[in-house]
């Protein structure tokens, strides 16, 4: 929009002008910042808070960094890459469109720092006791059967879905529409107020259908079953309005600030040498949610107990890149 | 949240109308009665004709358009941020400058070490406030440390500090050119009432856009929140001057500046410390909304536990916020009053501040020599898992009934209410909204709340707003009912009253995201627990209203009555609250405005509606949606209050 930005420059040529001769321009990803810093994005999900705060443990006490856990959402995240305001996201779900945004192809301010080794399942989850009631309902027909058992006072006629926090990944109401099922999303609102819900349906055995992932330190506290849906194949998921397939399994990555990347710094060398399973992750996670444990206490409890894993990340140390 | 209305402007016992005898009061309510008929009868010709086009929900066109232009300035800032001079050299140079000055600040008290900044803090509390405040402030410092959340704490209170700054920097000198100037003052006015409605999730986003996420954002977002009270106070205070110290300066030859400095100031002094105080409430309560785009603090503890679904966890930050809250609002408030300042001698004054002084750097030093720097977290009390049992007690014995309540309010009176809003032909929905602002408060409401509603319309989110309205609507009513139900029961005792004060000092501070898991496993999710979230919200201040209305009614009215029989129920009907009609207007007005401040927070358990737009445009970047949907909440805002504010005498 250039005739915009021409209107934008004329109303604040005063300012303007006065900066001009006074100093010089400040970029975003200029903005001062201590290079013994390391500032790391903490989106809301427990699994998330466990990997970043291993990291960080790892930075502040083996390798004598400083490091800030900056709490946004998903895509704010993204943006404070672009910004320069922080320098890395730890666990990544997709993203496509952000990453043409500010790629290498777009900005060029953020760089895909690979997988990170965690694999990420999304889905649509019923508890066990009702896969016990209607074996069939974990099948698209079976469901489309069934969905008069999710009904509730707030959804009236149609089904009860009850969708995930509103920053999260979802194509739901594509699969709705694309698999004709009777059901009406509910915004959870927020992952809290979700989790809330299904344990209390959950403790009075009543029927609940809901947006869920894997992993997610809930699955060790409910059994919870994954509706099947026709397997993702690239492409599927394009109209938002219709997406007759299931979620994509994500191979979780990293996302690095480009300049952050070019300092080729050893935090920066660390985090890209960083690699770990689910299991690892639930096992921190599971110290953090079941336990109550604080979160930088289970890190140091797995960075005790673990040093044959991380060990191979440190930089100069046996990794092979 | 302080009301767009000010007690000053709400007239006590307004001459009623008189529109051709009988009771004018009662009539309005039979004419607006009448209008909720047609509403009605609209929804059903609309039904039985099968929802024809013409008469459904308002076309979007507009609005689709609106969204994907504000969409397309964000893909502009978001392509040229790096580029464009304005910001380089604008909001680059603010962003790195507050950033800063929160990180020194937060430094700063790091340095300090908690036995330093217990000890300045509260030598300074004793000094400006007496050793009431003292105790307070200790007691918030204590909380801190024992809830081992000290770092945060400091964190969160330099993002108060930084905040507040800002907003008095330019809060404090606009009021005064608004207290000398009328015209000024009325042209401020909307804004500030706009400033005050919009919902600060739905500024969120192009703050961030600007300023960058973290503490730069953080803090003017907080200021941008906490800034109406300051300048609308402040006005306030130096047009309070009284006229005739004004003249007389002026005889003596006075310049507007000396009149300003040596007279206006001074006199003005005490209202202006009002408004700084309220400045600083307001900041507190942005604290965890704040930490949305990475402020870091307290609010983060907040969301933290939340992620866990910890209520124990959540209460304990809370409860620090509410202590922070508190300490805050004691030291500021008795600055103003001055009155329990301790009594020293002029020739001590300066040995007494340089002692401390000595002291706290002593302190300081000793405490760094020791390596003490934050308050060690492994000495902390766990409030937590008691909180915890108790919510899980709460729930086994009350969980099922209050479920079933649930379901009853959604199926009965939420559920038809929504459909009947959205389902009615728009236009019949915009002309009832002005007929019942011309019948309930004039002409010239009529003239805001049809054209607000008309503008809900043009942003293109209808049917969303009048989920909304619904929703709304109900929480008000369910918080006037109770809250002129306890208001009269607190003003008949006065131990219910002492015992209630601090219960609702708790509420009003407590940030609604504590207890708002546990509205969801009582209410299940949805639109009752976001209704519950609002009602506890906004109950404090209707219960306060009405209890000083009450208690305002002059004795010898009460004596008369009581002399000629009355009966107690007949006192309070007929006597007592007709004369306390002033208040009660006044609480069922700021009840409405305080329930819609809760739109966007009841989106995060559930109530979907244009709450839910502003959360996601929040988190999925989508301005246009976050913004329309906030504008809406304004427009709601501005039908709601014109049509509650009454027959109000023309402004003084």
């Amino acid at each position: 929009m250039p005739r915009r930005r021409g209107s934008l420059v004329g109303a604040v040529s005063v300012v303007l002008a006065v900066a001009m001769v006074s100093s010089c321009a400040v970029r975003t990803d200029q903005v001062a910042r201590d290079p013994n810093t390391v500032r790391m994005a903490l989106n809301g999900w427990v699994g998330y808070e466990a990997s970043a705060e291993v990291l960080a443990y790892i930075l502040r006490e083996e390798m004598d960094y400083e490091v800030q856990l900056v709490r946004t959402d998903e895509q704010p995240s993204w943006q404070a890459l672009d910004q320069g305001v922080l320098d890395v996201i730890v666990e990544n779900w997709g993203h496509e469109d952000l990453m043409e945004l500010y790629g290498p192809e777009g900005n060029g301010t953020v760089v895909d720092g690979g997988p990170n080794g965690n694999e990420g399942v999304i889905g649509w989850y019923v508890p066990a006791y009702l896969v016990e009631e209607y074996p069939e309902i974990t099948t698209v027909d079976g469901l489309r059967e069934h969905t008069g058992l999710f009904r509730t006072a707030e959804t009236g006629e149609e089904g009860e879905f009850l969708g995930g926090a509103p920053g999260f990944v979802t194509q739901d109401q594509g699969m709705i529409n694309a698999f004709d099922l009777d059901l009406e999303i509910v915004y959870a609102g927020s992952e809290a107020s979700q989790i809330t819900e299904v344990r209390r349906r959950y403790a009075n055995g009543e029927p609940v259908l809901f947006y869920f992932y894997e992993p997610q330190w809930l699955h060790d506290e409910l059994d919870l079953v994954k509706v099947e849906f026709p397997d993702y194949e690239p492409g599927c998921a394009e109209d938002p309005d219709h997406v007759p397939c299931d979620y994509p399994v994500y191979e979780l990555n990293k996302i690095f600030r480009a300049g952050f990347v070019e300092t080729n710094d050893p935090a920066y060398q660390f985090l890209d040498n960083w690699t770990w399973t689910n299991a690892h992750q639930n096992e921190v996670a599971g110290m953090i949610a079941d336990d109550g444990l604080d979160p930088t206490d289970a890190a140091e409890i797995w960075v005790r107990e673990n040093p044959d894993v991380w060990r191979e990340w440190l930089p100069g140390g046996r990794a092979e890149r | 949240m302080t009301a767009m209305t000010q007690p000053a402007t709400t007239p006590r016992g307004t001459p009623a109308r008189d529109e051709g005898g009988g009771n004018p009061l009662r009539r309005a309510w039979v004419r607006a009665l009448l209008v909720v008929v047609v509403l009605v009868a609209g929804y059903w010709v609309s039904r039985l004709l099968g929802h024809p086009a013409w008469a459904g929900g308002f076309p979007t066109a507009v609005g689709d358009r609106f969204m994907a232009w504000l969409d397309s300035v964000y893909a502009w800032i978001v392509a040229n941020r790096n580029d464009s001079p304005l910001f380089l050299y604008f909001f680059n140079y603010v962003s790195v400058g507050l950033g800063s000055a929160v990180v020194l600040i937060n430094r700063t008290l790091d340095l300090l070490t908690w036995p330093g900044v217990t000890l300045a803090g509260v030598f300074i509390a004793w000094r400006v406030a007496g050793w009431r405040v003292a105790l307070v402030v200790l007691a918030a410092f204590a909380v801190f440390a024992l809830t081992g959340l000290w770092n945060a704490s400091m964190t969160t209170l330099a993002l108060i500090i930084t905040a507040v700054f800002i907003a008095l920097l330019f809060g404090l000198p606009l009021g005064v050119l608004a207290g000398r100037s009328e015209r000024l003052h009325r042209g401020i006015r909307p804004v500030l009432d706009f400033m005050q409605i919009m919902p600060a999730f739905a500024y969120l986003l192009p703050f961030v856009l600007l300023f960058g996420i973290g503490n730069p954002a953080a803090a003017v977002v907080t200021a941008v929140y906490a800034f109406p009270p300051a300048v609308r106070i402040t006005a306030l205070a130096v047009r309070g001057v009284s006229r005739g110290a004004v003249e007389a300066a002026e005889s003596m030859g006075s310049t507007p500046w000396q009149i300003l400095t040596k007279v206006q100031l001074p006199m003005a002094r005490r209202t202006i410390l009002l408004g700084v105080n309220q400045t600083i409430m307001l900041a507190v309560s942005m604290v965890v909304i704040a930490s949305v785009i990475g402020a870091g603090g307290l609010g983060d503890a907040i969301y933290q536990a939340l992620s866990k679904v910890n209520v124990g966890q959540a209460f304990e930050a809370g409860l620090a916020i509410v202590m922070l809250a508190i300490a805050m609002d004691r030291v500021t408030g008795a600055v103003g009053h001055g009155a329990h300042a301790p009594d020293i001698p002029e020739r001590y004054r300066m040995p007494l501040l340089g002692g401390a002084l000595a002291l706290v750097i002593a302190v300081v030093a000793i405490a760094r020599l020791m390596g003490v720097e934050g308050w060690p977290r492994d000495r902390s009390v766990d409030l937590s898992t008691p909180v915890n049992a108790l919510y899980g007690h709460v729930q086994d014995a009350i969980g099922a009934g209050t479920a079933a309540l649930a379901t009853w309010l959604l199926e009965g009176v939420l559920a038809p209410l929504a459909t009947l809003l959205t389902h009615s032909p728009w236009w019949l929905v915009v002309l009832a909204a002005a007929a019942l602002g011309w019948i309930l408060a004039g002409r010239r409401a009529a003239l805001v709340s049809g054209p607000s509603l008309l503008a809900v319309g043009l942003l293109g989110v209808w049917n969303h707003a009048m989920d909304t309205l619904s929703q709304v609507l109900v929480a008000s009513a369910v918080t006037i009912v109770l809250g002129v139900l306890i208001g009269v029961l607190m003003s008949r005792s006065d131990v219910f009253a002492t015992v209630l004060k601090p219960v609702l000092d708790a509420m009003q501070t407590l940030p609604p995201f504590v207890y708002l898991i546990p509205a969801v496993a009582l209410f299940t999710i949805g639109r009752v627990p976001a209704l519950v979230a609002a009602v506890v919200f906004a109950l404090p201040p209707v219960i306060r209203l009405v209890n000083d209305g009450i208690r305002g009614v002059p004795k010898p009215a009460l004596e008369a009555a009581r002399s000629l029989g009355s009966t107690r129920w007949q006192l309070l009907t007929k006597v007592e609250l007709p004369m306390a009609r002033g208040s009660l207007l006044l609480a069922v007005n700021q009840g409405i405005i305080l329930v819609l401040s809760m739109v966007v927070i009841g989106a995060l358990v559930g109530a979907g509606a244009l709450g839910n737009d502003v959360v996601v445009g929040l988190a999925q970047n989508e301005l246009g949606l976050g913004l329309a949907a906030g504008l809406a909440i304004v427009c709601l805002g501005l039908f709601l209050d014109r049509v509650t504010q009454g027959r109000r005498a023309p402004r003084a």
